[in-house]
């Protein structure tokens, strides 16, 4: 295993947030619909139907190749790709081989060990997705409600070269994608798949392995787990003194494998030809400048916004997985401060759960949270009870003062109400020891009678303000 | 000069789809021969800084708003065109 490395390329489908889809006016949002109820003459490729372009894809495709830092295309044409299969009505994809709208791109991705790999984008370009199948005993069904959603397809190139490192990018991508809206991006529903290309080859050969696509995983867990059988698989083969065959695999989740499915078709095969229905696009340098501006805040952006809030990397890309958090983090910054933007980012680390799978909802006023910054700043409050009243806040409560009032969980910090009670403490006996033991110069003892008073106090007491009254008297 | 083979024609019938008997392989090795021969007659132009024709029309940015628009053609319709169906789906021989 040592003496091999492997080489990664991703391609990624992602289905765009577009109301209708690529060439026809029907309802792109399927989930849970009625199987071909969200369809249309040009979804079942009717003879005769003249299909026309969504201008929302091709925006959103424009932005898209902004979060990517890609250059997008004055001039893309889109293609026919042939082939026969039962959830391609037309018996051709229409998508963009030869001029694609989105061209060469970069993205920095920051992986789990702390360093940031470049994958640079090949190319992106705009397809229409096919239909799905379901099969049965003899038979399969089509259901055509999927058939023409647009994508984009991202095609990277192959600067990965570790599973941690694919996963590491992918999810990225999907950020980068759900932060500038142009997906759902709910992986469930397959809005975004990837399709990983892995070959093999002896550590330091300059010729790249023969490669195997794995295709449609639709989680960052599977790429890395499939990224991780293939190596293995491929080193197998080499070591026994085999061949790799290229060929498309598919990959299952609940076995952990990687199984043949096809030799995969030379390009040719699918008999490209220019789509001479649909006329090209052409966007002027002002177009372009114009569709991607005011795009919302991206991960890059919120990185170095927080580099310097002096909260660990691991937080911050805790948070980047819910852009809800991560913008309610930034408006915290921007009208409280660095100090309570940490606060705020180490709240949200430790109090809630955040993964891209989970579309959680959870959001709080900012002034709120500013008033609780301030009440925990000022140690009217214990961490403890401060994260309980950040989450309460996150579920919807508001006023964190009158809740703190209400639960009794602010401390006393008037310094006459804490002095009665040290001077209390003080004079019971079952201090004496602790009272000489300080005399004598063990110091530690005094957090004993910090403790007896947040007893008598409740715990309400300021710890700060008793240990400095208790060394006042002593 | 063309050349193409009964297994190249087979290869191209299997990926269109078609079914062919044995004398239509023959028959149409022959055509598609007599086909690109004619049509290479266009080698023998010089076409040096002429764009390539991608289409005929000299249309540019056709596009449309993002505008649900529900077809009065119902989705009973569309299946109705099909060979077969079931549970609101179109029906096809099993394929894997």
């Amino acid at each position: 295993m040592a003496e091999y490395e492997m080489t990664i390329g991703i391609e990624c489908h992602v289905q765009l947030a577009t109301k209708t889809k690529l060439f026809s006016p029907a309802d792109n949002d399927a989930r849970d619909a009625k199987p071909n109820s969200k369809t249309h003459p040009i979804d079942f490729g009717l003879p005769g139907m003249l299909p026309i372009l969504n201008k929302e894809a091709v925006n959103l495709a424009v932005r898209a190749g902004k979060a990517m830092n890609a250059k997008i295309a004055n001039l893309s044409r889109f293609d026919r790709k042939h082939y026969f299969y039962p959830d391609l009505p037309n018996g051709y994809q229409i998508t963009q081989m030869y001029q694609p709208t989105i061209l060469a791109g970069e993205i920095d991705v920051p992986t789990e060990d702390g360093t940031t790999v470049k994958v640079r984008i090949h190319h992106a370009h705009i397809e229409a997705d096919a239909g799905k199948l379901t099969h049965y005993g003899d038979y399969s069904l089509v259901d055509l409600n999927r058939a023409g959603t647009p994508l984009i397809e991202i095609v990277s190139e192959p600067d990965m070269h570790s599973p941690t490192e694919a996963k590491a990018y992918t999810t990225e991508l999907y950020r980068l994608m759900t932060f500038a809206g142009i997906t759902h991006g709910d992986l469930y529903h397959g809005n975004m798949r990837f399709d990983v290309n892995l070959s093999v080859a002896p550590k330091g050969s300059k010729e790249l392995g023969t490669r195997t696509e794995t295709k449609n995983l639709n989680s960052f867990r599977s790429v890395e787990k499939a990224a991780e059988y293939e190596f293995k698989r491929q080193v197998a083969l080499l070591e026994k003194g085999e061949r790799i065959v290229q060929e498309t695999r598919g990959w299952d989740d609940a076995k952990g494998k990687t199984t043949s499915q096809r030799s995969k078709e030379d390009a040719q095969d699918y008999r490209y030809m220019p789509d001479p229905d649909i006329p090209p696009i052409v966007l002027s340098d002002k177009q372009i400048q114009e569709i991607q501006s005011n795009l919302p805040k991206l991960p890059p952006e919120y990185r170095a916004e927080w580099g310097d809030l002096g909260v660990d990397k691991s937080v911050i890309n805790s948070i980047l997985a819910n852009q809800k958090y991560a913008e309610l983090v930034s408006a915290v910054l921007s009208s409280g401060g660095k100090k309570a933007a940490k606060r705020v980012a180490n709240w949200i680390s430790s109090n809630l759960t955040i993964d891209e799978a989970t579309d959680e909802k959870k959001n709080a006023d900012v002034a709120d949270l500013l008033a609780l910054c301030e009440m925990t700043e000022k140690a009217e409050i214990t961490s403890n009870a401060a994260s309980e009243l950040f989450n309460e806040l996150m579920n919807g409560a508001t006023d964190p003062r009158r809740l703190a009032e209400d639960r009794n969980l602010l401390q006393v910090s008037d310094e006459g109400e804490i002095a009665a009670i040290v001077d209390e403490v003080l004079a019971d006996s079952a201090s004496q020891k602790a009272i000489d033991d300080i005399k004598a110069g063990n110091d530690k003892a005094i957090g004993f009678l910090v403790g007896q008073i947040m007893k008598k106090s409740q715990g309400k007491a300021n710890p700060g303000m008793a240990q400095k009254l208790i060394r006042e008297r002593l | 000069m063309a050349n193409v083979s009964r297994d190249d024609v087979v290869k191209l019938a299997a990926l269109s789809n078609l079914q062919l008997v044995d004398d239509e392989v023959d028959g149409l090795t022959k055509d598609i021969v007599n086909i690109l021969q004619y049509v290479e007659q266009l080698g023998e132009l010089d076409t040096e800084g002429v764009e390539p024709t991608y289409q005929v029309v000299d249309l540019e940015n056709i596009m449309r708003e993002d505008e649900v628009i529900t077809s009065e053609v119902t989705t009973s319709d569309l299946l109705a065109l099909a060979p077969d169906q079931a549970e609101n789906q179109i029906k096809v021989p099993k394929v894997l």
